[in-house]
């Protein structure tokens, strides 16, 4: 701890160094790369915050109250939109990576709870990141019980995001309503996408760049503000039809395609 | 233990010291000493049986340790683990029927609830690629989850009994003990009940002497009959000294209407898994009835009668099952099923069954 704590201390000495040589050469380069920088006074480095901003295209996601319209021409609402964020890291453009502790990197996503949009990270070394990494889902291939991957389990559980019946994590909860095109009546959906057991792995690493970020580095920036773009769920690499398979759990087949559709749904907020 | 006697002969010498002192400074001897509980890393042996395969567990992951061990054992039996309090691992996997639920065709769980499948052994368990009738578990890490959770099991949340152990007298001590930053935890909690687990090894039946050339134990005449028949008719499923290939197979079960149980299906989500059931280890098999997923047949004798002419045609049926002549199942003479019986006796690990090791009391 104490190790660790002087390797802080150190890269905060160099962090704001380069810092200061940073700020001046934006000046001369307009590099709008985010910067995280450090509260004067801290003993360890920066706090950066990640929002999520749940939406469905141009729209914010209500849930309940608001439908959409997907690609296939059908009308849904959600109920209920959950995802599980994990491993995030962050790359700079000298190749160094920051990988944030595993095993405090676990947090589920939940329209309905607003406190959950925000994660709060701390520690984080001073430094100009250009892309910002993070997993959908829950790693067990690199990390089968290590790493907070079991310790995850009571928040998981909680959040109704464990399977039932198997041992395993739902990544994505997506539930609501759909209608298609002139019918009298809607019909429940649910999305369910996880891995399990060895039959299925729908872990996705998700990489979004920083550099197009327009924040001003006279005062440094230190929160990345993410939307999640529910309409991708369903049209983005894989166009999904509701009417087609309203229910798709443990499914070798769709489960993959809605994985893939997750992996773009993600966006920097400009 | 040797610093809490040293405390009290600490206390003691005060106490007699201030004695003398005159009865001011009197200092009472606590009611309880508190010991400092540190760390005990003292490894457990853990050998595999010379006739046996890899193991399938990463042991590096979570080597067992003495404390380890001791406080998977303690969870194991553990009723704290369930909604009610009464409900263990151990309620339905009983050491002397083989870690089964003995008679019981189908698990019984909380408030008298019933599951739908019949409670398989945990034996062998570190050199198994995946758990439970269906495979819903690959890990053996993970596995505990599904038993502690369902509602029809022990009904349990993780928090929730995380919360009672940390409540509990005894707890904090055992995990500080089992594990080095002590914390109890869901990875602690369920890497002592692998622990526990892991150590499960049931090799020490005849068969096993046998097959090892140990203190010259040999197979009689019908036994060894029984292996060869085995051997020509068993083992194409039921291969290798844990006497399964870890597959999943449709072995010509009727539907039972009442679970309409598709097995392997509900993990994989493939039709053609339906009615797929992992094929089960055959070790103990004489202690461990009812048999099947379901616990539909009591006896050996009526799963012998069941592969001989019992079995059903389905879309999904193992074509090991259908005979090039169209007719189904393994075809078995009265004789023959009586040595395949001698044979699968010989299976029977009694050391297992009594080990001191393993047992909760």
């Amino acid at each position: 701890m104490h190790l660790i704590k002087r390797k802080y201390k150190n890269l905060l000495v160099i962090g704001l160094l380069a810092l200061t040589t940073a700020t001046c050469k934006k000046n001369d380069d307009g590099d709008d790369s985010l910067q995280v920088i450090t509260n004067e006074g801290m003993a360890i480095d920066g706090a950066l915050t990640l929002t999520f901003d749940n939406v469905v295209g141009d729209k914010d996601l209500v849930l309940t109250d608001q439908t959409y319209m997907n690609k296939t021409g059908e009308e849904y609402g959600i109920n209920e939109f959950k995802y599980i964020i994990s491993s995030i890291a962050l790359s700079q453009s000298d190749g160094t990576v920051f990988t944030y502790p595993v095993a405090d990197s676990y947090f589920v996503i939940d329209e309905k709870e607003n406190t959950s949009l925000q994660l709060n990270l701390t520690g984080i070394p001073a430094g100009r990141y250009e892309s910002l990494q993070f997993g959908f889902g829950v790693d067990q291939s690199n990390y089968p019980i290590e790493q907070g991957t079991l310790n995850f389990v009571p928040t998981a559980e909680e959040k109704g995001m464990l399977w039932a019946w198997a041992a395993g994590y739902k990544f994505l909860k997506m539930e609501g309503d759909f209608k298609t095109s002139g019918a009298e009546t809607s019909e429940p959906f649910t999305y369910h996408v996880g891995s399990l057991s060895d039959t299925l792995d729908n872990f996705k690493l998700i990489s979004l760049s920083l550099s197009s970020e327009t924040t001003s580095n006279e005062t440094a920036t230190n929160t990345i503000n993410i939307t999640t773009d529910v309409a991708q769920i369903f049209d983005a690499v894989n166009t999904m039809s509701l009417k087609v398979k309203p229910d798709v759990q443990i499914d070798p087949e769709n489960s993959p395609k809605i994985a893939e559709n997750v992996s773009q749904m993600f966006k920097i907020k400009k | 233990m040797r610093i809490s006697v040293t405390l009290i002969a600490f206390f003691l010498l005060l106490l007699s010291c201030s004695k003398e002192g005159g009865e001011e400074s009197y200092i009472p001897i606590p009611e309880t000493i508190p010991v400092k509980v540190t760390y005990d890393p003292t490894p457990l042996a853990f050998d595999i049986p010379s006739n046996f395969p890899e193991l399938t567990y990463d042991i590096n992951s979570n080597p067992p340790t003495e404390a380890g061990f001791a406080l998977g054992k303690r969870l194991f039996y553990e009723g704290k683990l369930s909604s009610t309090g009464v409900i263990s691992c151990g309620e339905c996997h009983r050491q002397e029927f083989a870690f089964t639920h003995h008679t019981h065709i189908v698990s019984h769980g909380v408030d008298g609830a019933l599951g739908t499948r019949n409670s398989p052994p945990t034996q062998n368990l570190a050199f198994m690629k995946e758990f439970n009738w269906d495979g819903a578990a690959a890990l053996l890490d993970m596995q505990p989850i599904i038993p502690i959770t369902a509602p029809v099991e022990m009904n349990e949340t993780f928090a929730s009994i995380l919360k009672k152990l940390k409540n509990d007298p005894v707890y904090p001590d055992l995990f500080a003990k089992a594990f080095k930053n002590g914390a109890i935890d869901t990875e602690n909690m369920l890497k002592a009940l692998s622990q526990f687990m892991l150590l499960m090894i049931s090799a020490d039946s005849k068969y096993d002497k046998y097959i090892r050339n140990e203190g010259g134990v040999t197979l009689n005449e019908q036994e060894k009959a029984g292996h060869a028949l085995f051997n020509a008719k068993c083992a194409t499923c039921h291969s290798g000294e844990l006497f399964t290939n870890q597959t999943y197979k449709n072995n010509g079960l009727p539907i039972d209407p009442e679970y309409n149980d598709m097995g392997r299906a509900a993990v994989s989500g493939k039709t053609e898994d339906n009615q797929k059931f992992k094929v089960p280890s055959l070790r103990n098999i004489e202690l461990t009835l009812p048999y099947m997923h379901d616990g539909r047949f009591g006896t050996l004798e009526e799963v012998l009668d069941h592969y001989s002419s019992g079995v059903v045609d389905s879309p999904s049926l193992d074509p090991l099952l259908k005979q090039e002549d169209g007719t189904l199942g393994i075809p078995l003479t009265a004789s023959e099923k009586t040595e395949l019986l001698a044979f699968l006796k010989t299976l029977t690990d009694n050391d297992f069954a009594l080990d001191k090791r393993f047992s909760e009391f």
